[in-house]
């Protein structure tokens, strides 16, 4: 049989706090240090210990990101899912398991490599031997894959930063490994890894440190927020940057950070805030989202900027707290009572989401509104390849801030909520400078931020409220389209899904399908996305949720008369978007409609 | 010509919009004593910043102090978004006004934390045992056997804000009753001057639902069952507008962090108000009488405010320049290449 080389999926099942983490982060590292593509997906349990985890790995010379349909390579560590985790494989699956778990494997159609992990673990630290034995598989892959140990020592010196006690330990479990495959099994499987080129510009990164990092250079003056996986490592990320990163020379703070007593004071922070002229800013998920609906719509209707990343998980309710879904995104386009309409950012990569992280300060500010931040668990947590960040290419944007009695006197009739400009965005004055001082509120108000519950008032500031958002469209990140000169299909999607988005074009161009790709970076959508639909025949609107809420916005958002070329494939088990899966749901659906 | 305070303004500068609440409403009265309470101190009106919750008693920012900003923010929700125009800017004066509603009930979790975190702020509830914008519900400060109009008694036992407020460490923590013009004067100044968190739980009657003789937060109720602590005199650091008497009895000071004092005239039982232990027993003393206790009932000096522990620059953030928010090239640049590495 040929040499497979840098393309098969490697599955982990481990149990987590058991310290696998580590062990398979080094693997990806060396991984990605080989210039593959390579990328990691943590499967894990809400839970703090004992419980099911798979990571699993997935190399690709043709790039593709998302976790391959089928497993290659198994690891097995956990034996409450020792059983089915191998019964699953396919005939000819590699098998790695660790001999010391005493369980059985009945089966003689996979190549097996049996290793009594925990002993070996044992001679090099009686006492971490349950972690130690996790680097021993990296060890084992390591020989088995021809992955080169200098490679794997600089993995594990990045994992452990400089503590040298640990990197001993790991690089003398990873030899160990090494040596055992070497001496006591035999190269049975077809699989190698091979050293492509490596980009030095990238690295690999977490959606939710990008953003923290886009926060920090975005000058965020206060991060209130509660404690909610899986949204919670981006607050700490913006904690962790801070002592770095914006302390003056004194060290005093240019940020604080307060973890709130629930998130409807985290969002009552960000409120008061930005009324007062700073940047504030909290992260959430879903449940989160819920609580702070009606501070969300005191923000749109007060004009308030504020700014709330979403990173959204499975619901309703607590759902699967702890896997990934594009779930939330029709909340938070309408999220609270009355006619509410939300500037999203929606990154599909971790480029983006430091961009969109210190852009969102400045549309909040420059439409004083509620903006959010739109991510989800595979991106937020999974760490995903980056480019670079680009610092900030224009300086902030403040909004049309009045601060001096000089500058309110150039504003012909200045009054808090009057349209002086015709774009729908009203000038503003903070609280301590006594300029034109009002009481701002979520009730009705005039244009002078006077109390009144009039018909006409009402009705006249509520449409002034939504040009101002509809002037956004051509002003937020613009959809990012590649097309086919045959214009018969195209999808429509956004957000993690682009790390799917290629795999799945390959597999439908393999079927003789040549189709379009408009990826959606922002609500309210861009005049841009109607013209795509109407360049094509027909389109796809693909997600990860179960109704197909984009399908539902694009909907209601674009001309009436290319609706029914609009077709929804959507649907969510929790875990990352599989390729295969997605594309054959779009087959489906084009033969449901005979299409 | 009209009288005028430290910084050349006249009463008439401290006033509001014209108040839409019911006429003899207790609200309104403690609205004219916070207008005459800032005009005495000489605040900068500028400098005040007006915050609320939702209820008649939330919505009087509005009728007093129209050259400060306000925020009539959300139901029980304006303890947070205080907090974050405290870390916006540190150097606005925070006058906040809530009812019992917004603060015993949907904003209880709030205003405890607020408490917790010794945000430097005033923060006033005009306490009327009902929920009047609602018209009329029992509030979960009435009570128990406490009777408004037109109503079955109140069966559950009170929240005393006093009570939790000086256990949760509260560093200035005061009852008063909107018919007591003196003694909420002189604690609506202190609470101004104080730096840390005030809280003043005011009996404010709602003449429209709860003002009839069976309610104990009626307006002849508390005359007839207000027990005094101490009678109260405010001295401003700078040199009195007014002529304080000196009381005849012994009198004891409490000094202000502005370098205000406020003058305690023994009345009975010298009360401590460094004491938690007696502040407390005060209260569950007049609880268990039906009586309501009035006073300074606990003070202490020097608890770090939120603003202090957070650590922050001296400016406030809200106007700092882009180079004090936003790091350098040359920072990220290092940073990517230790990402890299
Ligand atoms: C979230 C929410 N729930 C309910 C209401 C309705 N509501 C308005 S005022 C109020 C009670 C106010 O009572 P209190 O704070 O005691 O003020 P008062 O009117 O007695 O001064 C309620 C329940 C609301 N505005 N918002
Ligand atoms: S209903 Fe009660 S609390 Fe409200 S304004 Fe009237 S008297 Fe005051
Ligand atoms: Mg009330």
């Amino acid at each position: 049989m040929e040499k497979i080389v840098n393309d098969f999926t490697i599955n982990i099942a481990t149990a987590n706090g058991t310290g696998s983490q580590s062990a398979n982060l080094i693997l990806l590292n060396a991984l990605f240090r080989m210039g593959t593509h390579a990328s990691g997906k943590n499967l894990f349990p809400s839970n703090i210990a004992g419980l099911p985890t798979w990571y699993i790995v997935r190399v690709s010379d043709y790039g593709y990101q998302a976790p391959g349909d089928n497993t290659h390579i198994q690891v097995v560590m956990n034996i409450d899912t020792w059983s089915e985790d191998i019964e699953k494989l396919a005939p000819g699956t590699v098998l790695i398991h660790n001999t010391d778990v005493k369980a059985p494997v009945n089966r003689d159609d996979l190549i097996v490599y049996p290793v009594p992990m925990t002993s070996m673990a044992r001679k090099i630290n009686p006492k971490l031997s349950k972690m130690v034995a996790n680097m021993i598989y990296v060890g084992i892959m390591a020989e088995m894959l021809e992955i080169p140990q200098d490679i794997l020592e600089e993995a594990i010196s990045k994992q452990f930063g400089g503590k040298e006690k640990a990197i001993e330990i790991n690089s003398q479990a990873s030899i160990s490994g090494r040596e055992y495959f070497k001496s006591e099994l035999e190269k049975k499987d077809h699989f190698y890894v091979e050293k492509r080129e490596k980009d030095e510009n990238r690295f690999l990164i977490d959606g939710n440190e990008a953003v923290a990092l886009g926060c920090i250079y975005g000058g965020i003056n206060m991060l209130s927020w509660y404690p909610i996986t899986p949204s919670s490592s981006l607050a700490e990320g913006i904690d962790k940057y801070i002592p770095k990163l914006r302390l003056d020379k004194d060290g005093k703070s240019t940020c604080a950070v307060i973890q709130a007593e629930d998130e409807l004071a985290a969002v009552g922070m960000v409120l008061g805030a930005g009324w007062a002229g700073a940047r504030g800013m909290t992260c959430t998920s879903g449940p989160g989202i819920s609580l702070m609906s009606e501070l969300i719509g005191l923000a749109y209707y007060a004009e308030i900027p504020s700014v709330i990343w979403d990173v959204t998980r499975v619901g309703p309710s607590t759902g699967l707290p702890t896997r990934t879904q594009q779930g939330d995104i029709s909340m938070l386009y309408e999220a609270s009572h009355g006619d509410t309409q939300h500037i999203v950012l929606i990154p599909g990569n971790v480029d983006e989401c430091f961009e969109f992280g210190w852009k969102a300060f400045d549309y909040a500010e420059k439409y004083q509104t509620m903006v959010f931040g739109f991510t989800d668990l595979d991106l937020g947590m999974n760490l995903w390849a980056s480019n670079g960040f680009e610092y900030p290419d224009k300086p902030m944007n403040r909004g049309k801030v009045l601060r001096t009695q000089e500058e309110l006197e150039k504003i012909e009739n200045y009054g808090r909520y009057r349209d002086v400009d015709g774009d729908g965005i009203p000038y503003r004055t903070l609280p301590g400078s006594g300029l034109e001082p009002i009481v701002s509120r979520g009730t009705g108000r005039d244009e002078d931020g006077v109390y009144s519950e009039k018909a006409s008032v009402y009705r006249t500031n509520m449409d002034r409220l939504k040009k101002k958002i509809e002037g956004s469209r051509t002003d937020l990140p613009q959809p990012v389209f590649r097309e086919e000169e045959e214009q018969d299909l195209g999808i429509i999607y956004y957000g993690s899904m682009e790390n799917t988005i290629q795999e799945i074009d390959d597999i439908l161009e393999s079927t003789g399908m040549k189709v379009s790709q408009c990826r959606v970076r922002a609500l309210p959508l861009s005049p841009e996305v109607d013209e795509f639909v109407r360049r094509h025949k027909k389109i796809i609107v693909l997600e990860v949720n179960r109704d197909g809420q984009m399908y539902g916005i694009l909907r209601k958002e674009i001309a009436t008369e290319l609706v029914p070329k609009l077709y929804s494939v959507a649907f969510s088990d929790g875990l990352p978007p599989k390729a295969v899966e997605y594309a054959e749901a779009i087959i489906g659906t084009l033969e449901s409609f005979e299409i | 010509m009209a009288k005028v305070n430290k910084l050349d303004l006249a009463l008439d500068e401290y006033k509001g919009g014209k108040s839409t609440l019911c006429p003899g409403c207790g609200h309104d009265a403690i609205s004219s004593v916070i207008m005459k309470a800032a005009w005495e101190n000489s605040i900068t009106p500028d400098g005040i910043a007006k915050m609320s919750g939702i209820g008649c008693s939330s919505k009087t920012p509005a009728y007093f102090l129209r050259q400060s900003h306000g925020f009539n923010t959300a139901h029980g929700r304006m303890p947070s978004v205080t907090t974050g125009a405290n870390m916006a800017n540190k150097d606005l004066n925070f006058l906040a006004v809530s009812g019992d509603g917004d603060t015993a009930s949907i904003g209880i979790g709030q205003f405890i934390h607020a408490i917790r975190r010794n945000l430097n702020m005033l923060y006033i509830v005009e306490n009327n045992g009902v929920y009047g914008l609602t018209k009329g519900q029992y509030s979960a400060t009435a009570e128990e056997g406490s009777q408004k109009r037109k109503s079955v008694p109140n069966e559950l036992k009170q929240i005393d804000l006093c009570a939790m407020a000086i256990n949760l460490g509260c560093s200035f923590v005061a009852r008063s009753f909107s018919g007591s013009r003196k003694q909420l004067t002189a604690l609506i100044r202190a609470g101004m001057s104080h730096r840390g968190m005030a809280v003043i739980d005011v009996i404010s009657p709602c003449v429209t639902f709860n003002n009839n003789e069976e309610s104990y937060k009626s307006l002849q109720y508390v005359k007839n069952n207000n027990e005094e602590l101490h009678g109260l005199d405010y001295i401003p650091h700078f040199n009195p507008i007014e002529e304080v008497e000196i009381p005849s009895g012994g009198y004891k000071e409490v000094k202000l962090h502005d370098g205000s004092y406020l003058r305690l005239e023994t009345i009975s039982e010298e009360h401590d108000v460094g004491d938690r232990m007696m502040a407390l027993d005060a209260i569950h003393n007049a609880d268990v009488k039906d009586k309501h206790v009035t006073g300074l009932l606990y003070f202490q000096e020097g608890i770090p405010t939120l603003d202090e522990t957070e650590n922050l620059v001296d400016t406030p953030l809200a106007e700092l320049s882009e180079d004090m928010l936003r790091p350098s090239k040359e920072t990220l640049d290092d940073l990517l290449t230790g990402f890299r590495a």
